[in-house]
């Protein structure tokens, strides 16, 4: 089908396919979503982090004009026996059962066709509660007595899980723990030891569009049958979870995906279904729940960690042993912090190759909000404290930054900690173009360090990340008669263009324009299986299942040619079909599906195939530091990236950017602060993400990778621009003006504080 | 947010006479360009049962005029933008529009009010304390009649102002600016985009090298704008030189209590006052940056 090719569709900047329905506003969200006969749901929330229910006043509420009906968690019994949900551990009640673990944990919820007299009932709804002790921070919740669940509940998704099933008065939901050589003999034989411990705070993902769900009761209303619309990133989840919770068969829940506002990880998973499902099963109406921009900082969050790091290094700079601890915060319940746990915790010894690692990894219960994914699941707080840590011992030796990542770089073909061995990893051909484009050791034009009481740095970071795995996604290419084709995938576009790449490949493999190709979104009635839009897995994964589809689509239109004895290379796709079925009828359906290979780790941690690809990040940085106050102004990133071959560079170059903004405002401004265990700052207001004049100058690259066994060479690109951010900032504040930060945000109070204690001068509180 | 009346009055006399509250006791506040209200009635925190819009009143309340001694008289109404583009108040009072760069946001600026930025008394916001800066005062209409009264009045503590219900500010008065400078520092600590951990404005009156006299605020980091009256002292009558700007600095940084939140603490936001009060002070008169 050569003769009916266009240009390469891969590779090339195809516009998005959905830019102009965006914006024109005709682009369909899930929040804009009205059907008839709908109420809205509005939740009361607990105001205490931990706490014993004592009695829950509805009286008011239920007075209310207006109100259609107020239920607790006792009416989610009703419909749900066994009310509890999650990815990882069926923690989670819907409505909260005996006891609150979080403020803002749904405790109640109203139901009105009017949302504000929902809300203003809502307002009205009074809890009493025998307060319990609570734990906040992730390494006291090792030992603390106060403990957020009595027993553990592992899903039974996860077999590695199992082993903690029924396990009693513990907060820690995941020990995961890897070992390689022998760390304590390296400490001892080697010329120096470095320890430091990185703390990360607890931020949130804030997508544009929050958490919305509309559930609409189907089929005959006796036997029980939902039709879900949700903005989530994971559908096919969805339906299992909630099918799981009824005790139906999967195929009486349908969930519906339009486009998303974006998701960041956020909208994985059960967020706001299981309510609204419960809520439309017992009412038997349609019942909207959707959140406020500010009720998303009681749904989902990014952990924070604690990360102890100890390096065994020779006098010039080989690193011989890594020992790492890291504590992951994940408050009120489990979500996916398990998986993040161990799934980036493995790789928490960086990007390095290190004969001796030793890695704990714990993923933690607190009474704070849950977290769980949020763009690199977990490794941007990883390489904040590996990256900090690799550049206080190049400065500490004396030796240059980039140095001595080029001599402990993994290169080719070496083992990881894990012991699987790196494959089509460009960690050295990233690193080299970084310092290019930052003329690192440019001689004749050294870099300006300032002058005054304005000094200058750079610092420079890189680092990697492991595919989830493993997965399995779906798809099915449909060719219609007339030549047009559509594509049936339950990947989400949440504003990452994977509509506009999957359309690529299906137009680069069947020869048919991207214009003629639709691709239908996610409704779990239509599209196949996915596991879920997350973790840059999609490209990967849901690019292999497409390309086998529309391969399959293909060779079967070759053989129907063949069959009615024509040839396929020069006839036009409409007179295949009409030569067959007499006239312009009948389809094609291709389809295809992925897992890749992969070896489940052993007892430390060890495994021959721990990921089918390896995502790579680093950025550069350039500050300026006002050392009157602390002040400092990114003048210049540049971000690097390894994606293997673009599918499409310009939304390579959008994710890239995208990325490291948003890691940004997790490096410099974003911060839940809690008070007992309550969002102080809630709002947009008082909780800062970057605005425009906030970004910096910033050149993206992605350098020329091929991933071999991706197809067509291509692998994730979602979340690498995010890794570097955080510690090559640090690293060039460290350059300036000598000032370490250990902990995010870097804020310039820090940066005063630590420039007054170097002058040995302390900043004294007032 | 829970649905409300809106009453569209068109004369001011009306508005005040709307504006109180109603027969069952319920508080009628007046609304403008909306932007800082309607963020606290999403919010719930505000949940009014009506509203007195102000948006259909006499033109002549939207107006910017410069009055026969160069001074600038405006009226509440004026927007932002209005303020921001008018050649009036580039020429009159350039410290304004200045201001008005990094005062939020386009889509604010272009139905927020000069009037509703003075008579909400959130300390964060930036023409409170560079109104009082430059001596500006307003004009009030209420239901029992007229007054007047400095900008640096109106505040009497955290959203708390002097101003009477019913009692609406009608226009401002900027006094002639011949022979001061002044210059406003807005200081954020995390975005661009944010309250100021600390605002400072300035205005300082030179003859030949002597400073004749100069006003001095500081706010953000206070319940109100806040005069420093001591560093005015140090600076009144005084050569500007280097030490004594220092000096000026020291005693700002010493006579007021600055408040911590998620910005800075107390103490840090002290060290920004001791420095920003000389930057702007250097700003005003002229010294290379």
């Amino acid at each position: 089908m050569t003769s009916r090719s266009p240009a390469a569709a891969v590779g090339r900047s195809v516009p998005r396919l959905e830019a102009h329905a965006k914006v024109t506003g005709r682009a369909e969200y899930v929040h804009n979503l009205t059907v008839p006969g709908m109420l809205h749901a509005k939740v009361f929330r607990s105001t205490l982090a931990h706490g014993r229910i004592r009695k829950i006043d509805t009286t008011a509420a239920r007075a209310m004009p207006g109100v259609f009906a107020v239920y607790t968690g006792a009416d989610i019994r009703k419909v749900i026996a066994e009310p509890y949900y999650g990815p990882a551990f069926h923690d989670q009640p819907i409505l909260a059962l005996d006891k609150v673990r979080y403020v803002g944990e749904p405790v109640a919820v109203v139901l009105a066709a009017d949302v504000h007299v929902a809300d203003a009932a809502a307002q009205s709804i009074v809890a009493e509660y025998d307060e319990l002790p609570a734990v906040y921070d992730e390494v006291e919740a090792m030992t603390s007595q106060a403990v957020v669940h009595d027993v553990l509940k592992p899903a039974g998704t996860f077999a590695d899980l199992k082993y903690l099933k029924d396990k009693r008065d513990t907060n820690i939901a995941l020990d995961f723990h890897l070992r390689r050589g022998d760390v304590a003999k390296a400490f001892a034989a080697a010329d120096h030891v470095f320890e430091h411990t990185f703390r990360t705070q607890q931020v949130l993902h804030v997508p544009l569009e929050a958490f919305a769900t509309v559930a609409e009761p189907s089929g005959d209303l006796t036997s029980g049958a939902l039709l879900l619309h949700s903005s989530t990133q994971s559908p096919s989840f969805v339906r299992t979870e909630i099918a799981r919770l009824f005790g139906w068969p999967d195929n009486k829940v349908r969930v519906k995906v339009p486009y998303l506002g974006g998701g960041f990880g956020a909208k994985v998973y059960v967020k706001s279904e299981a309510l609204a499902a419960a809520c439309a099963m017992l009412c038997k109406r349609p019942v909207k729940y959707a959140l406020t921009m500010e009720e998303q900082f009681t749904m989902i969050t990014k952990h924070a960690t604690t990360l102890r790091i100890k390096s065994g290094v020779t006098k010039d700079g080989k690193i011989t042993a890594r020992e790492c601890e890291v504590w992951w915060n994940g408050g009120a319940y489990a979500d996916i912090g398990p998986r993040v746990t161990q799934k980036s915790g493995f790789t928490a010894a960086g990007p390095y190759d290190i004969d001796n690692v030793h890695i704990d990894s714990y993923a933690l219960y607190t009474h704070l909000p849950p977290a769980g994914a949020l763009r690199g699941f977990g490794i941007p707080q990883l390489v904040w404290a590996y990256e900090s840590h690799t550049d206080m011992i190049a400065r500490e030796l004396n030796i240059d930054p980039l140095e001595i990542r080029r001599k402990n770089l993994l290169r080719e073909g070496r083992p990881q900690a894990t012991g699987t061995p790196m494959r089509d990893a460009a960690l050295d051909l990233v690193l080299e173009r970084l310092a290019t484009r930052m003329n690192w050791n440019n001689k004749a034009k050294p870099f300006d360090k300032g002058a005054g009481t304005i000094k200058r740095g750079r610092g420079l970071a890189i680092g990697f990340k492991a595919s989830i795995s493993p997965t399995t996604s779906m798809a099915i290419v449909n060719l219609a008669a007339d030549g047009s084709c559509s594509l049936y995938s339950s990947t989400v576009d949440m504003g990452q263009g994977s509509d506009t790449a999957m359309a690529q490949m299906v137009s680069e493999v069947m020869g048919v324009p991207i214009e003629k190709i639709t691709v239908v979104h996610p409704d779990t009635d239509v599209t196949p299986y996915d596991m879920a839009t997350l973790g840059s897995r999609s490209t990967f994964h849901m690019g292999h299942a497409v390309k086998n589809a529309a391969e399959d689509a293909r060779d079967k239109l070759i053989a129907l040619a063949r069959e009615v004895g024509l040839a396929a290379e020069t006839t036009p796709i409409p007179d295949i079909f009409r030569k067959k079925y007499g006239m312009l009828a009948g389809n094609i359906v291709g389809v295809g599906s992925f897992i890749p290979p992969y070896t489940p780790p052993d007892a430390n941690g060890q495994t021959d195939n721990a990921t089918p690809f390896w995502m790579i990040g680093a950025t550069g940085a350039e500050v300026e530091v006002d050392t009157e106050t602390g002040e400092f102004k990114v003048t210049r990133l540049v971000n690097l990236v390894d994606v293997g071959k673009s599918i499409n560079p310009a939304i390579v170059e959008t994710q890239i950017s995208g990325a490291t903004v948003m890691q940004l405002g997790f490096t410099l401004s974003e911060k839940m602060n809690f008070s007992a265990g309550q969002c102080i700052n809630a709002s947009f207001a008082d909780y800062k993400i970057p605005g425009i004049r906030d970004i910096p100058p910033m050149e993206n690259e992605a350098v020329d990778g091929n991933q071999r066994n991706g197809p067509f060479g291509a692998k994730g690109v979602g979340e690498s621009g995010t890794f570097g951010v955080s510690p090559a900032i640090a690293n060039a504040i460290d350059d300036a003006v000598g000032v370490r930060l250990m902990s995010l945000p870097l804020t310039a109070e820090a940066v005063y504080r630590g420039l007054r204690a170097k002058a040995g001068n302390p900043l004294k509180d007032i | 947010m829970t649905p409300f009346d809106l009453a569209e009055p068109r004369t001011l006399r009306e508005a005040a006479a709307l504006c109180g509250e109603d027969s069952s006791g319920n508080s009628v506040r007046a609304i403008a360009g909306g932007t800082a209200l309607m963020l606290m009635m999403k919010a719930g925190v505000f949940q009014p049962r009506r509203l007195v819009s102000l948006r259909r009143l006499e033109a002549r309340y939207s107006g910017i005029t410069v009055t026969s001694d160069g001074g600038l008289r405006v009226g509440a109404l004026a927007t932002l933008s209005s303020l921001a583009r008018s050649t009036a108040v580039h020429g009159a009072a350039p410290v304004i529009p200045q201001t008005l760069k990094t005062l939020a946001n386009v889509r604010v600026r272009n139905v927020a009010t000069l009037g509703g930025a003075l008579a909400h008394g959130d300390p964060h916001m930036d023409l409170p304390p560079v109104l009082t800066a430059l001596g500006a005062s307003v004009l009030t209409v209420s239901p029992s009649g007229e007054g007047a009264r400095a900008v640096g009045d109106i505040y009497t503590g955290y959203y708390e102002t002097a101003l009477a219900k019913g009692e609406l500010i009608a226009e401002v008065i900027v006094p002639p600016q011949t022979g001061w400078r002044a210059a406003y520092f807005k200081v954020t600590t995390r975005c661009a985009d944010d309250w100021p951990t600390l605002g400072v404005a300035v205005s300082v009156k030179r003859y030949a090298n002597v400073v004749t006299d100069v006003r001095m605020v500081v706010s953000a980091a206070t319940d109100k704008p806040v005069r420093l009256a001591t560093a005015e002292k140090e600076l009144r009558g005084a050569a500007p030189d280097a030490a004594r700007l220092s000096r000026c600095g020291e005693a700002a940084a010493s006579e007021v209590e600055l408040a911590a939140d998620a910005r800075g603490s107390s103490a840090y936001k002290r060290e920004l006052l001791r420095v920003y009060a000389v930057r702007a002070l250097r700003v005003a008169l002229d010294y290379p940056s």
